[in-house]
């Protein structure tokens, strides 16, 4: 199951205890359902005295009605005495639920034993209406076996950890059936399954590594794309970090648990947590759902370039891809990590403190690639100085009152040579970045001009206005002079 | 140089009796008071509206009267054709000046009663040309279709459907359909640029030449002066003179109004996008604006607004017939009541204003 | 001479240098108010506004299976002619990271150079980082002429 099993001993212990008690109750009285059927040696009455409800008491009547303490067949199997017979479809888990939904009731045999178990099954996508249209497409004896019920924690259950694949996989395993609900669904999960890390432990028996239930949940399941599944894109780190992050529980398993809290932190976690970026993967995207592993070394580039497709294949067909191989290096993850992928800095690039190539390029060690990224990083630079020259200029255009639509519309074009930059860096081939980054200067240096005109335009203005005011106001000074003299009076 | 001058004026002089004109000018005179500077006011409006002309002449080159491209049109003009951004700069300034110093002469003339026996012809021709310099505004802020405009004009004729009976036909014959759309914007620039300049010209004229017939009013307490002491100066070249001066110092303002507070575009008007914030008419509507928020939504069974539209409606009438009904000062006794109007209504408008400015 | 014919020639002189002070001052002021009119009449280089829609240019500058590229207020738009009679016009911002995309013809789709951006014809992402589809515009024919508006 998908909860932690910790607590098991406990349980167990709990268990045994109120056993002894049931079952020296149970004996005592004296079932003639059971011991008559037991007669007829069918398989009902062969499988219910192995049966977790037996052993707590229940009768045969307690779910098919009737009065088991009448040895009168007639009269014990009559509608007066409420026989009902073989439930079907909805009512069978109704039947289950009028027990398992009390909590008071259920409180006597234990306490920690949840009560909601039938309200979640109507909510999920078991819950709905099956081909048939009768009832629900699973009733709680789907998976948990009509009358030779185990507890969960019962190695014999269809519900224990290791049993659990092919219990669901009775269904989802079934082209034919599944057919009949979700002709796109695919019904190979469980082969994948068996091919993950999970799986492969899980055969061996280990009930801690996940199986369907740890991920889908048991009683709530949804489909994945109903944003109340715990698989729904946005919830999977949530629900892998489950076990993943927690030390206590991965102890046994020589793996890491800071890869969620690393994820959080990268460009992809935060794409996905902050904006809701559905594009972005989250943890099944590289490393899968059912065959869930770590990609291996030659792999990433593929993994990585099913979104970054561009870089990939840039990279694919640069020198570093055999000496990467080679040097068994994991290709994208030697430079940009593997959970932590941090935004893609220029600050990557180059020969100064920082800068990855220095962990295999130095003066004296591979110099040629060490040549090639120093003067691609002073590409960079320069780009970006004249980037945001280009910007400020405009800003100083734009701030002067002048009109700067056309300008901006170009400054994309720098914007575009830097972006474009950080992918062909990939190449690793000194002229094709250079090629990228000359798109940039040119468009630079044409913003600049076009804004420094535009700011002298603009003290054009200013100057312009201090002529016409100077003639203007001459003017009128000229003018006032004129009228002193023509109303000066006449004698002298 | 001088000679050649001499001869061509000469030949004019022959043909249209300029000599005459100047004659006439000339004996013509103002008189020189206290109070001569409010005699100012009706000429820099005529320089006001001259250059409205001659700008709006000017951006009639460029602009494009529909609502797709009268936006970019003005853009255009402004980012693209040289002094284009002078030429709409001053046309923005120019009108809001030119409302402001019709406000003063309007003002200066009631206070002074200058609208008596015999000028009420000049009088009336000048509220009427006030009406319409209200309307030039609010037809030519529309003309840029940009986002303030839009809701400014939208709002603006939703008032002029307050009006009883006539307001909802009205409302339709403004906006050219049931909203503000394009057609409005072919209409207000019709009324801008053809309707109201031609009415306008017709009025300035007959009221230019009932000026100069009549000559300057004189203030009513100068009446019992004697003729000998009282101070006048020649209407040509002195006054004139005085005029043009004053003329070039507004200038001068409005130069440097223009270049340091350029008139702004905005965003495009966008018919789907919700109202701004504050979206205001112009400042000279204001304080119409402001009293019809000011009043309660119900007085006496009839709408607020309906009521504030009606009692302004009534006062622009009756304001417009101040000569009419004022009949001491048609005798030339003193009439303190028309203080008192003249008062209330300048305190009114400039409190109004105000409110409205500060509440945006 | 007599003083007052002194005075008087005087008088002239300084009347008549005002004079040309004052003929100075009005021809700088005729210069300074004619000069911006005859400036903005002058017909700038760019002689068209720029509008809402935009007139591409004639439908056979753009061969089926071609596109083109041009501005769009502050943005740029590709038109696609996808075949005889088909065009189709999209915003040409990729939504990932605002590259300029471009028409691949070979695979039939809209592709951005930046980080390999797919969209399909429809301006619809299929394939690599960008987050939504591309914004669509509007393609009219009139008088054998392509003119692409903003979508209501």
């Amino acid at each position: 199951m998908g909860i932690k099993m910790n607590y098991i001993p406990k349980l167990r212990l709990i268990t045994i205890v109120l056993s002894i008690f049931i079952i020296q109750y149970t004996y005592a009285a004296d079932d003639q359902c059971l011991s008559c059927h037991q007669g007829l040696d069918d398989k009902p009455s062969k499988l219910f005295i192995e049966d977790v409800h037996y052993k707590a008491g229940l009768s045969c009547s307690s779910c098919h009605g009737g009065n088991s303490n009448s040895d009168d067949m007639d009269l014990a199997m009559s509608k007066s005495n409420g026989f009902i017979g073989v439930p079907v479809s909805n009512s069978i888990s109704e039947m289950c639920s009028k027990c398992h939904s009390d909590f008071d009731y259920m409180k006597k045999y234990n306490s920690n034993i949840h009560t909601n178990q039938f309200v979640k099954l109507k909510e999920s996508v078991h819950g709905k209406l099956a081909v048939n249209g009768k009832g629900m497409m699973l009733q709680c004896i789907t998976c948990h076996n009509a009358h030779g019920i185990k507890k969960a924690n019962d190695p014999k259950s269809p519900v224990y950890p290791t049993n659990v694949p092919q219990t669901c996989n009775k269904c989802h395993g079934n082209a034919t059936f599944m057919q009949s609900y979700n002709p796109a669904i695919s019904v190979d999960q469980l082969t994948k399954y068996r091919t993950s890390v999970h799986g492969v432990l899980n055969s061996k028996g280990n009930i801690k590594v996940a199986e369907c239930a740890s991920c889908h949940g048991s009683h709530d399941i949804f489909s994945a794309k109903d944003v109340r599944s715990k698989v729904y894109k946005l919830n999977i780190p949530g629900t892998c970090s489950n076990c993943h992050s927690d030390k206590n529980y991965m102890k046994d398993f020589d793996i890491p648990t800071d890869q969620f809290a690393k994820y959080q932190n990268s460009v992809h976690g935060k794409a996905v947590f902050e904006k809701q970026d559905l594009s972005a993967p989250v943890c099944n995207d590289c490393h899968g759902n059912h065959g869930a592993t770590p990609p291996g070394i030659e792999s990433i580039s593929k993994v990585c370039g099913s979104c970054h497709a561009l870089n990939a294949e840039l990279f694919s067909a640069s020198p570093h891809k055999k000496a990467f191989d080679e040097k068994k290096y994991p290709e994208c993850e030697t430079c940009h990590g593997n959970h932590e992928i941090l935004i893609a800095k220029d600050q990557l690039l180059g020969v100064d403190k920082g800068a990855i190539c220095l962990k295999c390029h130095s003066e004296n060690e591979n110099q040629k690639g060490y040549l090639i990224a120093k003067e691609m990083k002073k590409l960079t630079d320069s780009l970006i100085v004249s980037d945001s020259i280009a910007k400020n200029m405009v800003f100083q255009a734009e701030q002067k009152g002048m009109d700067v639509e056309e300008l901006k519309y170009k400054l994309r074009e720098i914007h575009q040579a830097r972006l474009e930059g950080r992918t062909i860096v990939h190449s690793f081939d000194e002229a094709k970045f250079k090629e990228v980054t000359t798109k940039g200067f040119k468009t630079s240096d044409t913003i600049i001009t076009e804004a420094k005109a535009a700011v002298d335009e603009f003290y054009f203005r200013r100057y312009g206005l201090g002529v016409a005011v100077a003639v203007i106001t001459f003017l009128i000074v000229m003018l006032f002079l004129y009228i002193k003299k023509i109303e000066k009076p006449k004698s002298l | 140089m001088e000679k050649k001058l001499k001869q061509i004026y000469e030949w004019v002089d022959n043909r249209v009796q300029l000599a005459d004109l100047v004659k006439f000018m000339s004996k013509k005179y103002v008189p020189v008071h206290s109070r001569s500077i409010w005699y100012y006011f009706g000429g820099v409006s005529l320089f006001f509206f001259i250059i409205q002309v001659v700008t709006g002449i000017l951006l009639l080159f460029y602009y494009k009267g529909s609502s797709d491209l009268a936006y970019e049109s003005i853009r255009f003009t402004m980012s693209k054709v040289q002094f284009g951004w002078l030429i709409r700069s001053i046309h923005s300034w120019s009108a809001n000046l030119f409302i402001l110093s019709v406000f003063i002469h309007m003002f200066s003339v009631y206070f002074e009663k200058s609208y008596r026996n015999p000028r009420e012809m000049t009088w009336v021709t000048g509220v009427i040309m006030f009406v319409l310099s209200l309307a030039f505004g609010f037809s030519g802020y529309l003309l840029p279709w940009n986002e303030l405009a839009y809701f400014a004009t939208k709002v603006g004729t939703d008032i002029v459907g307050a009006v009883p009976v006539v307001g909802d036909p009205l409302k339709y014959f403004l906006r050219g359909g049931d909203d503000v759309t394009g057609a409005t914007l072919s209409r207000f620039f019709g009324f801008h640029v053809a309707l109201f300049p031609g009415i306008f010209t017709f009025l300035l004229i007959v009221h230019l030449l009932l000026v100069q017939r009549q000559g300057m009013s004189e203030p009513m307490h100068l009446k019992n002066t004697a003729k000998e002491e009282k101070k006048t100066m020649p209407f040509f070249p002195n006054f004139m003179l005085r005029d043009l001066l004053l003329w070039l110092v507004v200038l001068n303002i409005l130069a440097i109004l223009a270049v340091f507070f350029p008139a702004e575009l905005g965003l495009k008007a966008d018919p789907l996008a919700s109202a701004p914030a504050g979206i205001q008419p112009e400042w000279y509507f204001l304080f119409m604006f402001q009293t019809l928020k000011f009043l309660p939504a119900h007085v006496f069974f009839v709408e607020g607004e309906v009521l504030g539209v009606l009692l302004f409606g009534l006062a622009g009438v009756l304001w417009l017939l101040v000569p009419v009904w004022d009949r001491k000062s048609a005798k030339g006794q003193q009439n303190r009541l028309i203080n008192y109007i003249g008062i209330f209504s300048v305190m009114f408008i400039i409190i109004l204003t105000i409110i409205g400015w500060v509440l945006k | 001479m007599d003083k007052t014919e002194i005075n008087k020639a005087e008088k002239n002189d300084r009347r008549s240098f005002l004079k040309i002070l004052l003929s100075g001052g009005l021809a700088g002021f005729a210069a300074i108010t004619i000069y911006p009119i005859l400036s903005f009449l002058n017909p700038p280089k760019q002689t068209e506004v720029e509008v809402n829609s935009v007139v591409v240019g004639k439908v056979d500058d753009i061969k089926p299976g071609d596109s083109k590229i041009f501005r769009f207020g502050n943005k740029p738009v590709i038109i696609i002619r996808i075949d005889e009679n088909n065009f189709r016009a999209l915003s040409a911002t990729c939504t990932h990271l605002d590259c300029t995309v471009q028409y691949k013809k070979d695979e039939k789709i809209i592709w951005c150079a930046c980080h390999n951006g797919k969209y399909d014809l429809y301006g619809k992402n299929v394939s690599g980082p960008p987050p939504r589809p591309l914004d669509k515009f509007n393609v009219a024919i009139k008088n054998d002429e392509l003119i692409v508006s903003k979508e209501a």
